[in-house]
């Protein structure tokens, strides 16, 4: 009930009622990202658009995707056979203004204990 | 005088002036690096070269006196040039071959900003380079704790070899090889032995020798400078303390020409990492026999509630060994108002006594005095240690003029030869007998100087040694010539008997207190940086300290009330000599502490017994009102022999004891100083270095 009343009253959540029906009327869906985006491509005007799971926010287009839905590529990455190397790490979306942003050593909003600098002093404790 | 053309002007000057001193005496800037005003003079990096009429090549001007010129064939003034192409074009030239093997460092150099290289390197240094051969490449050497080496840079002007041989008399650095093989070393890598060694820092030109504690730390254009007064021993060392923000990063010299010249000791260049460790910031109050930490309105409290009701003769107060003269004031009023009569300056007890007025307790022939002695007599006193820059005038003294030196108290090395008189106050009297060959030429001097320690003032005896030394100083002397040199190596000594921060009539002093306090007798003791007592032997009294590192006092008091350290408060001192001076502040105190005055202030008020000063600067005006001389900023005070009389009067039994020096380790003196980690480690090394050599 939530989700279909989100539909009318944001823009934010997954996708507007406008797009869930021209996503139905033109949309084919081509593929489905790791963190449950669906991309859709119009077959007539070569069109692309994703739905996101979740909260509409552009960084959270993964790299492959990225290049498909930008035209930079033609292949959508499930047809592709590129094989990440180990070292590759998952996606993450931009963090900032949420409580995983980084941090750097010394913000005050980091609970690590900040490094010590010049103007520290040892303080005597009995 | 003589008279000498320098670019076409005509002046005057003396004949044993040298062309560069010549030069800077009509204001014409020379370029150096191996000379130094205090130095002999070597004449070996060439950059101060001058043309001179008559003269084939460009001489150096550094080692060429006026009196060396000759004149015209005329007779004409001798005529020298200081700005010629050929001047420009030799010291470019001299500047390019210093910079072939001088390493690209200046980026991560610490001499980067104050180095004379950089400067010259504007005036006269080639735009191109011409050398593509590989530089020289020397390996660094180990110089101790305190001296870092980069030896690829340094351009062996051999400044650091003469200051050692010359000035701190311990010719422990030499030069090996020569021309482009030729090194600085110790030839042993063996760490340095003077307390004096930091000054090569400061002379060297280049980053070849750096501080090591600061290495890395900081660039000098980062830092804000203040000019202040040395607390580690009673000379009052100028210095300049360097800070960044709230840290101080070093501590530098300062020119006075009558005091340290322009050398500090290690322990007044190096204790600065014990201003940020070990530090008083916050108050604590002693709950069921652990300190535990409090408010300032709850230790106020704590001890407004033990001074309740307790009569005077039962609270005391001892100032320590860094108070300034205003702090011992202000605790000097308090003590008043709470009618107690126990109050102290002399932590280690030494029998010097304001009453018989202040000639007694100076060095009255003045630092700057020693270089026209021409006797000196060393009472149980290491002068080395206790003020090493006062013992660098005696041996500048013995260089110079062959001073003859007796010695009477433990046999140490002083850098220079004396003659060893004996251990203890048998031989003085010995020689106040005249006895001896030392003695008559004590007795025909007309400006000699009996130079007394606090190791033979600390003793029962102490007042009987004080006058015999006054009897010996007193004599047929040259006019006004005071010849008693009271030695202090604490810098508050001096500020306290100045501001009569001594018992009052019928109070006890630094032992009847304490012996008071260990037999229960004393109800409060207040404790002003006192941190040189048997603290744990303080018996049940309630301490309260007043401090800035947790030291001795710190570990046994009942309330601690966090005060400020010397860097951290404005503040007045006054050396052994009575000089007074002033300490600026450079820094704040850390956390919670608050300056000492300040801390006096507002806890007089809740005890009931508000002092009458709500600034700094209204106590430091009523310190000069009820202590006139105290105003008197950096004039010597001059104390004829007269003043003398009185104290060579009194009798007084002289005890059998052999004098034993006041300090035990130089590198430990204060709080700040064992608070410090590379005092430690010289400490250590010090004492290493002592076992080695038994």
């Amino acid at each position: 009930m939530k989700a279909f009343l989100l539909q009318f009253f944001t823009w934010w959540n997954g996708q507007t009622l406008g797009t869930r029906f021209y996503t139905w009327r033109k949309g084919k869906l081509v593929g489905t990202d790791e963190a449950g985006n669906k991309y859709y491509r119009d077959p007539k005007t070569d069109r692309r658009w994703v739905i996101y799971n979740g909260v509409a926010e552009a960084s959270r287009v993964p790299p492959g995707w990225y290049g498909w839905i930008r035209h930079q590529t033609d292949v959508p990455p499930p047809e592709e056979t590129y094989v990440p190397r180990e070292w590759q790490k998952p996606h993450l979306p931009n963090l900032t203004g949420t409580p995983q942003a980084y941090r750097p050593p010394g913000s005050l909003r980091n609970p690590q204990p900040r490094p010590t600098v010049a103007g520290d002093y040892e303080p005597w404790r009995p | 005088m003589t008279k000498i053309l320098i670019n076409g002007r005509e002046t005057d000057v003396p004949p044993d002036f040298t062309l560069l001193q010549a030069a800077e005496s009509v204001g014409i800037e020379v370029p150096r690096f191996c000379f130094h005003e205090r130095l002999s003079v070597a004449g070996n990096c060439r950059m101060c070269l001058m043309e001179v009429k008559g003269s084939p090549k460009p001489v150096a001007s550094c080692a060429w006196t006026v009196r060396d010129c000759r004149p015209g064939p005329n007779g004409e003034p001798p005529e020298i040039f200081t700005a010629t192409p050929t001047v420009k074009k030799a010291r470019k030239g001299v500047l390019e071959f210093l910079l072939i093997n001088h390493p690209l460092d200046c980026p991560i150099c610490d001499q980067g900003g104050e180095c004379d290289l950089q400067d010259e390197t504007i005036a006269y240094g080639m735009d191109h380079n011409r050398f593509y051969e590989n530089k020289r490449a020397v390996e660094d050497k180990y110089l101790g704790p305190l001296v870092k080496t980069s030896m690829n840079r340094c351009i062996q002007c051999t400044r650091c070899v003469r200051f050692l041989a010359e000035v701190a008399g311990v010719p422990e650095l030499g030069a090996t090889g020569r021309s482009e093989d030729m090194e600085i070393t110790t030839y042993l890598e063996a760490a340095l032995t003077s307390e004096l060694q930091g000054n090569v820092i400061d002379l060297c030109p280049v980053g070849a020798l750096t501080s090591k504690p600061y290495a890395f730390k900081a660039r000098p254009w980062e830092l804000e400078h203040t000019e202040s007064v040395d607390v580690m021993d009673a000379v009052g060392s100028n210095i300049r303390v360097d800070t960044r923000g709230p840290a101080v990063m070093r501590i530098l010299p300062r020119l006075n020409e009558e005091l340290n010249e322009e050398w500090i000791t290690d322990k007044t260049r190096f204790h600065w990492d014990g201003l940020a460790t070990q530090r008083l910031d916050r108050s604590y109050v002693r709950v069921d026999g652990k300190l535990q930490p409090a408010s300032w309105p709850e230790a106020f409290r704590a001890v407004a509630a033990k001074l309740d009701g307790v009569p005077g003769s039962r609270i005391a107060a001892l100032a320590g060994d860094l108070a300034t003269a205003e702090e011992m004031f202000a605790l000097g009023l308090l003590m008043d108002r709470l009618g107690s009569p126990n109050l102290d300056s002399r932590q280690d007890g030494t029998k010097l006594d304001p009453a018989l007025g202040r000639a007694s307790y100076l060095f009255n022939p003045s630092v700057d005095g020693i270089e026209d002695a021409d006797c000196v007599l060393i009472v149980g006193s290491n002068p080395r240690t206790e003020a090493s820059l006062l013992n660098t005038r005696v041996r500048k003294r013995w260089r110079t003029a062959g001073v003859r030196v007796g010695m009477i108290g433990a046999e140490v090395d002083l850098t220079y030869p004396y003659e060893y008189l004996g251990a203890g106050p048998a031989s003085l009297a010995a020689i106040e007998r005249g006895e001896g060959d030392f003695a008559a030429a004590l007795r025909a001097a007309k400006k000699p100087v009996v130079l007394v320690g606090q190791g033979a003032l600390t003793r029962p005896d102490g007042q009987a040694v004080l006058a015999a030394a006054a009897r010996l100083a007193a004599g047929d002397r040259a006019d006004g010539w005071n010849g008693l040199g009271v030695l202090h190596h604490a810098a508050a000594r001096v500020g306290g008997l100045d501001v009569g921060f001594v018992p009052r009539a019928g109070g006890l002093g630094t032992n009847g207190i304490v012996q008071a306090a260990v037999g229960g007798r004393l109800d409060v003791l207040f404790l002003l940086g006192a941190d040189e007592l048997p603290s744990g032997t303080l018996g049940p009294t309630f301490v309260v300290y007043i401090g800035s590192h947790g030291d001795a006092g710190a570990h046994r008091a009942d309330v601690i009330l966090p005060g400020a350290a010397y860097t951290e408060k404005n503040g007045t001192y006054v050396n052994t000599e009575g000089r007074v001076q002033l300490a600026k502040r450079a820094a704040f105190p850390p956390g919670e502490a608050r300056e000492d005055w300040a801390v006096l202030r507002a806890l007089s008020d809740v005890i009931g017994h508000r002092l009458p000063f709500d600034s700094f600067e209204a106590l430091r005006a009523a310190m000069h009102k009820a202590v006139p001389h105290l105003a008197q900023v950096d004039v010597l005070p001059k104390l004829g022999p007269e003043s003398l009389a009185s104290l060579g009067r009194l009798g007084g039994e002289l005890g059998r004891e052999a004098f034993r020096n006041a300090i035990a380790d130089y590198y430990l003196t204060n709080p700040i100083a064992r608070a410090s980690k590379t005092m430690a480690e010289c400490s250590a090394m010090a004492v290493g270095m002592l076992q080695a050599a038994e």
